[in-house]
């Protein structure tokens, strides 16, 4: 460590030199300066507005008439009419799910 | 309720709060502005532009201070690196590096201790820059030699030869002062 020596009068002299300097506006200069602010709002309001659009089209689109009930003793014949239209419901339902998700926790 | 630097960086980084980008700024304005006053020998304008540029590169780099040193020691090290680009680039700033013998030593036993402070200023701006650097951030500013050594990217070693070569120069400018020997 190298610890200003209390009794050195050079150190003392320094100590005593080293004023405060007054803002003067240079805060306000400086924030000026910066540059504008990116749209932070835009990402969130585009993942919500496509997880609505998404929704709405999956409501009409999706085949709900063939949508049987999910039968697990199905899934070892991978019987592709049971299986089909359930893997379309929960792949476009996960992708609402992570559009909701990453549009509220603003992440990749 | 105060926020630690911390709190702000994690804001700024967030939301590009300029809010508490500008309490960062308030923060710190003194030193580095002073740091670099001292840099530049006084161009209170220069030094400004300089500092100025500092808080700007240091909002646009943000996201790459890791917390693992103060961020008063991260800011010094742009401001540092800004004062070199432009002494690169100044007649009047490079002639510092070729070495110069020091003025004559204070001859004034009865000096006053106004004029040490002038003459302690003078004899700063005398100074190697990198002597000068070494003892404004150690001796005025607080950091280690550690610190220090990072924020003018030179070893350890350097740095104590900086500070210990700078105070050996100022001693010897001063000698002389009444008041100096009783400071």
């Amino acid at each position: 460590m190298n610890q200003p020596e209390e009794n050195d009068p050079i150190d003392v002299l320094l100590r005593e030199q080293n004023t405060h300097v007054e803002n003067n506006g240079f805060t306000t200069r400086v924030l000026a300066a910066l540059p504008p602010r990116r749209r932070m709002w835009l990402r969130p309001v585009v993942l919500l507005g496509a997880a609505a659009i998404g929704s709405a089209l999956a409501s009409r689109w999706l085949p709900w008439e063939n949508l049987s009930p999910f039968d697990l003793a199905a899934l070892p014949s991978l019987n592709s009419q049971v299986l089909l239209p359930w893997l379309l419901v929960l792949s476009v339902a996960a992708s609402l799910a992570w559009a909701v998700t990453a549009a509220v926790q603003g992440e990749d | 309720m105060s926020f630690t630097d911390a709190d702000l960086i994690a804001r700024v980084l967030a939301r590009e709060d300029q809010h508490a980008f500008g309490e960062l700024v308030r923060r710190y304005q003194s030193p580095v502005r002073g740091f670099l006053g001292r840099m530049t020998r006084g161009d209170t304008h220069l030094a400004d532009d300089l500092a100025q540029e500092t808080f700007l590169k240091a909002w646009r780099k943000l996201h790459t201070y890791r917390g693992s040193a103060r961020f008063s020691t991260w800011l010094f090290g742009i401001a540092y690196n800004e004062f070199r680009t432009v002494a690169r680039q100044s007649k009047e700033l490079a002639v510092e590096d070729i070495e110069q013998p020091l003025a004559e030593p204070a001859k004034s036993a009865a000096g006053s201790r106004s004029d040490l402070r002038l003459d302690l200023t003078e004899a700063l701006k005398e100074l190697h820059s990198g002597e000068r650097a070494a003892i404004v951030l150690c001796c005025q500013n607080g950091l280690t030699h550690e610190e220090a050594a990072q924020v003018l990217d030179c070893p350890l070693g350097t740095v104590k030869t900086h500070v210990l070569r700078g105070k050996e120069k100022l001693k010897r400018r001063l000698f002389g002062y009444q008041d100096y020997e009783s400071a």
